[in-house]
């Protein structure tokens, strides 16, 4: 009996995989790297025709119907000559035995190469499907702080959040999705998966789903989703986990508050606890931040507008039109030791994350924008508050990424 | 028709990202979605409110990949020809009643009378077996003809699906969110959809602020860009324009592919729809195969007489006569197969249901090469194939069926639509259709 069975598909981050994205965060991927993923795929669609030949002579045309840069079209060429060479089918410019025609196309799923194969009247085909990356997201200069990111785990279904506990050789990553909790235990510099708990729920969640990892002191972690927390704690010698997971409306922490999130919709309620006397209006996202002078608390309400409370006093920010929904602040040592990140407003097929110095209730750009080729679902602050995890949604790759976002000082 | 996936992608982010240019990045809850179309939201088999009331089984990405919906998981059996779908559980349809094996069942065995396959319950999983292997039901079962749908008892539509029907009068369908939707709730409150109404009529209203999603045909397409209309535009092309040539009323093979030779796709490719789509002569579209370039799409006068011979019978090419710019195709059809000498005349479809050669619009909804191939072939009363997706197979399938000549490909032709500022987060399913559960207002209280 053959079984085929549905698993959900995912992409594990392994050393290589987080090597080549910081490198196409910082700077472009050298064409040799790239020039090299040829050579399989020319020598399996050389086999595939000289199968088709046999010995002896062909001429060979190679169209490019894809997205393949010109140059690397020529080294498929050579790739293929060298290969039809190794099997006994040798590249003339006319009077041979057959006509070879390589085109090199592509469908939604990648790069479909066509080898027509005409003797006479008979032409056969053989095909080759050849997987292929895409691009990644790319810094832009910054003028006075500079954004980096740093992949930290990809996978098909929707990351809410992802934090990192522990340090050195202890160190385990926690996924948050919208229906496990993964941890995953760094082992030779990959990730490996260590422990799965499935979320229960009792009620479907959000279409907009939003969740949160926070760190505790005298357990590993709290997790929260709309409607729902769940407490992990170790168990044994080991690192080995503990999940219990409830209907809870209680609170998720934001700082030094803590605020109620509307179980059924995708921002907060406004209510604020211990809060700041009043109810605040509905909000997604929210961010304290620490500055000479006091403690800020910037908030972007569902109207789009953004405000600060500080020292009892409660103004819209000036600066912050262009800002999205999401919102975090992170210690950086740079400027005046805290920024604001808040993702870009516009178009959802791209996004970025920008830095923001905050002067009194004026947000005043800081960093050149970091751009990413999906749209940003979640921006939080980690626990250690000198970063944030941002999540992007890659449409185009039907998968998602989370980064650690950091403020660098330029000099 | 070189780079065409990538040239497709760039148009969908260039005109996309300028409709949703003031968008901001997290979805508002509230407001009415108001929808027109040219035919009708529910009865049309590819109508906008089927996906939105409807669920299916199983749902396939733009990449192909097969993912759970009302089914969460599945295995097949006996080389393919059984297979096992569990579902979901705590799903309701509209109207309270569980999702049951036993409703699936009722819902597959209507919509699936003439297929080779049966359908039973066991448990919370249905069974599907038939005596020829279903390499491709998982993917199949994502199109819409097979969603899951039931009636509620006062006979109106009730689905699983992101909205509720409330109500279908003068010619408008309301539709509201459903609160208990296992994917979430919408983020809109309400659609109201008027269909069965001309483009003209859709964009006088999208003018004057009375609609936020019109659609933009492709010969009109051009024009929406000039008047820079803010759009929004499928990933790939999805409806196939193709004559179909009877073999019953013109036996002679060579007769047929006289027909196919004589028809200039370039012409309509250039002058009628404005170069919008891509010239074909394969059934499905290069974004899905990447092997349309091997069928030659281009006119042959000289070949087409030659194969004709002294041959003159009168042919009839039917075509729907409420769609002018069918009209206008099967016009310019007709002109083409005269210079091969053929003796042929434009008549209705309506009129003329036994027409030789009937012009159709097919739209292909699946989204992977192999359902999609399959879907297509049923379109046109081929028999099923079984092999599965590997290239090469379903390019011979095909290329086996097309030497018959009894249809000839013209063109894929893209969906489009005309999107109002105030809607954030459009995206258009991989065969065009607007996902409107995932749409919010920007106005939205």
């Amino acid at each position: 009996m053959r079984v085929r069975e549905y698993n959900s598909p995912q992409r594990m981050t392994s050393p290589n995989r987080l090597l080549a994205w910081s490198i196409a965060l910082l700077l472009s991927i050298p064409s040799a790297l790239a020039l090299n993923s040829w050579e399989a795929p020319s020598a399996d669609l050389a086999r595939q025709i000289a199968a088709l030949t046999g010995p002896g002579t062909i001429t060979l045309v190679v169209t490019n119907r894809s997205s393949i840069a010109s140059d690397d079209v020529a080294v498929i060429r050579r790739a293929l000559e060298r290969e039809l060479r190794s099997a006994g089918v040798i590249v003339r410019p006319k009077n041979t035995d057959s006509d070879v025609r390589v085109t090199l196309s592509q469908n939604m799923q990648g790069w479909l190469w066509v080898a027509e194969v005409q003797e006479g009247s008979e032409t056969r085909v053989a095909m080759l499907t050849v997987s292929g990356a895409t691009a990644s997201g790319a810094v832009s200069p910054g003028p006075a702080i500079t954004l980096r990111a740093n992949l930290l785990y990809a996978q098909n279904d929707p990351i809410l959040d992802v934090a990192v506990l522990g340090t050195g050789n202890e160190q385990h990553m926690i996924v948050l999705d919208p229906a496990h909790i993964r941890a995953y235990m760094s082992t030779g510099g990959s990730w490996q998966l260590a422990q799965s708990y499935d979320i229960p729920r009792s009620q479907p969640l959000p279409r907009d789903l939003r969740g949160r990892i926070v760190p505790a002191n005298d357990h590993l972690f709290d997790a929260y989703l709309p409607g729902i927390a769940c407490t992990a704690t170790r168990t044994g010698e080991g690192w080995t986990m503990m999940v219990a997971c409830s209907d809870s409306d209680d609170p998720w922490p934001i700082g030094s508050q803590k605020a109620l999130y509307n179980s059924t919709r995708n921002f907060f309620t406004g209510v604020v606890v211990p809060g700041f006397g009043p109810k605040l209006p509905p909000f997604y996202s929210a961010a304290e931040l620490v500055r000479t002078g006091g403690t800020a608390f910037l908030f972007a309400d569902v109207n789009g507008a953004v405000h600060i409370l500080e020292s009892g006093s409660h103004k819209l920010m000036i600066g912050a039109r262009d800002w999205g929904s999401d919102i975090a602040a992170v210690r950086s040592g740079c400027g005046s030791g805290a920024q604001v990140l808040a993702s870009a407003a516009g178009s959802p097929a791209t996004d970025s994350l920008r830095a923001y110095e905050i002067s009194g209730h004026e947000a005043i750009t800081a960093s050149a924008p970091l751009n990413f080729d999906g749209a940003i679902t979640a921006i939080w602050t980690s626990s250690d508050k000198t970063s944030a995890t941002v999540v992007v949604e890659k449409p185009q790759e039907s998968g998602y990424e989370a980064y650690s976002v950091t403020v660098a000082c330029s000099h | 028709m070189k780079l065409t996936v990538l040239r497709w992608l760039v148009v969908i982010s260039l005109l996309f990202g300028s409709a949703l240019a003031a968008a901001r990045t997290r979805p508002r809850y509230g407001g009415t979605l108001h929808v027109e179309t040219r035919t009708d939201p529910l009865k049309s088999p590819d109508g906008i409110a089927r996906k939105l009331l409807f669920d299916t089984l199983t749902q396939v990405t733009d990449r192909g990949e097969v993912m759970p919906a009302l089914a969460v998981s599945w295995e097949t059996q006996s080389a393919n020809h059984r297979w096992q779908f569990h579902l979901r559980s705590a799903v309701h349809f509209h109207d309270g009643s569980p999702l049951t094996a036993e409703a699936v069942v009722q819902s597959l065995s209507v919509a699936c009378k003439h297929c080779a396959w049966h359908v039973r319950a066991a448990g919370d999983s249905v069974i599907v077996t038939s005596d020829t292997p279903m390499p491709e039901l998982p993917a199949e079962l994502a199109r819409s003809v097979y969603a899951i749908t039931r009636q509620d008892d006062n006979g109106n539509p009730s689905g699983t699906g992101p909205f509720r029907f409330i109500a279908n009068s003068n010619g408008i369908l309301f539709l509201s969110a459903n609160d208990d939707s296992w994917q979430g709730r919408p983020f809109v409150d309400a659609i109201e959809v008027y269909g069965n109404r001309p483009v003209r009529d859709q964009w006088l209203d999208f003018s004057v602020g009375k609609t936020d999603l019109v659609e933009v045909p492709p010969e009109l397409l051009r024009q929406a860009q000039q008047d820079r209309m803010p759009l929004a535009i499928a990933a790939r092309p999805s409806d196939l324009l193709a004559v179909s040539v009877s073999a019953e009323q013109i036996g002679d093979e060579h007769l047929r592919e006289s027909i196919a030779l004589a028809l200039d796709r370039a012409a309509l490719f250039n002058v009628i729809f404005q170069k919008q789509g891509e010239v074909t002569a394969s059934l499905l579209p290069n974004a899905l195969s990447g092997y349309s370039f091997l069928f030659p799409a281009a006119a042959n006068l000289s070949r087409s007489r030659e194969l004709r011979g002294a041959q003159s019978i009168p042919l009839h090419l039917s075509v729907d006569s409420s769609s002018a710019v069918l009209q206008l195709v099967a016009e310019r059809l007709a002109l083409n197969l005269r210079d091969a000498g053929w003796n042929v005349r434009v008549v209705s479809q309506a009129a003329n249901p036994n027409a030789e050669l009937p012009l159709r619009l097919v739209h292909v909804e699946a989204a992977d090469a192999a359902s999609a191939l399959q879907e297509t072939l049923d379109d046109f009363g081929a028999p099923a194939h079984d092999e599965g997706p590997d290239p090469v197979v379903l390019y011979r399938t095909e290329s086996s069926f097309l030497q018959s000549h009894t249809v000839i490909p013209l063109l894929y032709l893209p969906r489009a639509y005309g999107v109002s500022g105030r809607v954030q987060n459009l995206v258009l399913a991989p065969d065009g259709t607007p996902l409107l559960a995932n749409v919010s207002l920007e106005d939205a209280k």
